[in-house]
């Protein structure tokens, strides 16, 4: 891993690359045997990490599920979670403060009902002392009770209306390796497949990361607009050959992924955010990503 | 309410078998564990953020609870809760054919070997990119890092992972032919 190049593959294949950059990659893993072999590598230590299947049982998730929902007193906005030492302390603090009050009220009572001689109560055992008539005491007024700890202003403020969110549907374990094709095509076709599998899934995800706001959006689309062009056709071709050997799964794949190229082959040089962002839910909701690899890392075992 | 446990069914249906893989392989393996943390995740957001976080952001969140609580449980390093959970994966009923199972269970065993190996902050940016899809923008806001250390990291993770994979294979390739 000598070539300046080396890290670069490592971004290329997770499509993070600007166009410019992935164009020079490119070109760069026709010349540079050494890099080529690293891109395999990776894509297959990926296909091995990919295929790691959890050993979650569906009755343990369900049991999961039910023990959340079940779970009396689910809380709205701030949650009281604080430890045992937490509690002690304003325990301490609000006994303090019931002490203080009471003490108040009686030197209160005590002021009221003496009016001569005025006695300070000092908390040592000490005897009370006397005031000279004419001479104003020191009197200190004993502190005013502390207000009550105020209430977290988190739990006053109005409860938030549920987000609807949108949720993303992720590959399950299994629905990604019920796409790994069965039927045995023609080598070169496979290959092919495979191959255009792998470019789509570098167009999709260097789409997906595409930043509107940044001044090379334009170039970047312009890119990938180019490239998906491309890779319609292909898309065609591949479906037509796949139907004829009668692979339902990678034809079926291939007919999901054939509008998602021709939205972006037609996008127009400053795409508004809607459009772009309706293109991407759209790949992320049918999860073209997650099955383009699956089955192009799939092709690319049974090849080797 | 029912819609929003309606949602939150949803959402859990959707990403709980993810977070228990993301786990089990930050983890080493530690299937009941994993999925302990991964329910006590969901428990923790259905009780406190569920209703605050905005839209999208729940998957964000979980995985970033939950990869918190695997590195409290490294520092614990308990060895009593690794062998009991060993314990109780072999006697896990299974549904699979023994030879698919054997198959599984040796691939599954060759992932974790080889993603023990990595330094933890390089291995979760790896699954997250390669299990879960995120972007290095994404795994950064997780991973509370910067785009640029994920990419490196992600980089790197690969690069000692290539690199003990040839050796792994230079050697069975040889056992192979003694055999």
């Amino acid at each position: 891993m000598n070539c300046r190049f080396s890290e670069k593959i490592s971004s290329l294949i997770d499509g993070e690359l600007v166009p410019a950059e992935a164009r020079e990659v490119e070109r760069h893993l026709l010349t540079c045997s050494e890099c080529e072999q690293l891109r395999a590598d990776f894509l297959s230590l990926r296909s091995q990490i990919i295929g790691f299947e959890t050993s979650l049982q569906p009755e343990v998730q369900n049991r999961a599920l039910q023990k959340i929902l079940a779970r009396p007193g689910r809380t709205r906005g701030l949650q009281w979670n604080f430890g045992t030492q937490a509690i002690a302390f304003a325990m301490l603090v609000i006994v303090a403060a019931i002490i203080g009050f009471v003490a108040y009220q009686k030197s209160n009572n005590q002021r009221g009902q003496k009016d001569v001689a005025l006695v300070v109560q000092t908390p040592s055992p000490a005897p009370a002392a006397t005031v000279e008539p004419g001479k104003q005491p020191d009197v200190k007024e004993s502190p005013e009770p502390q207000p009550a700890p105020s209430k977290n202003s988190g739990d006053k403020s109005p409860r938030q209306a549920p987000n609807k969110r949108p949720i993303v549907r992720e590959p399950k374990p299994g629905e990604q390796f019920a796409a790994v094709p069965e039927r045995v095509r023609s080598a070169d076709a496979e290959t092919m497949t495979a191959m255009h599998f792998e470019t789509s899934e570098r167009l999709l995800l260097a789409f997906k990361n595409v930043r509107l706001d940044q001044p090379s959006a334009a170039e970047e689309v312009g890119y990938e607009r180019k490239r998906a062009k491309q890779l319609v056709y292909q898309n065609m071709l591949l479906k037509r050959e796949a139907d004829a050997a009668g692979d339902v799964q990678i034809s079926s794949l291939l007919e999901n992924l054939e509008p998602i190229l021709i939205d972006i082959a037609n996008l127009p040089d400053q795409p508004d955010e809607n459009t772009v962002r309706a293109i991407r839910e759209r790949v992320e909701r049918k999860n073209i990503v997650g099955l383009l690899r699956v089955n192009s890392t799939a092709l690319a075992r049974a090849l080797d | 309410m029912a819609s929003e446990d309606e949602e939150f069914t949803m959402l859990f249906q959707d990403f709980y078998p993810s977070l228990c893989r993301f786990l089990e392989c930050l983890l080493g393996g530690r299937a009941p564990l994993a999925q302990d943390l991964a329910q006590e995740s969901f428990l923790q957001l259905h009780r406190t953020a569920w209703e605050t976080l905005p839209a999208g952001e729940a998957r964000f969140w979980l995985y970033r609870v939950a990869r918190n609580m695997a590195i409290n449980e490294f520092r614990k390093s308990n060895t009593r809760y690794r062998l009991f959970d060993r314990v109780v994966e072999a006697m896990r009923p299974r549904a699979r054919n023994p030879e698919q199972e054997y198959e599984v269970q040796e691939r599954n065993a060759m992932v974790l070997e080889m993603l023990q190996t990595l330094p933890e902050d390089q291995r979760a940016a790896l699954l997250l990119r390669e299990q879960e899809q995120l972007s290095y923008r994404e795994i950064g806001r997780v991973l509370n890092v910067s785009e640029s250390k994920v990419k490196v990291d992600i980089f790197r993770a690969r690069a000692s992972l290539r690199e003990r994979w040839t050796r792994l294979s230079g050697i069975s390739r040889v056992a192979r032919m003694g055999n």
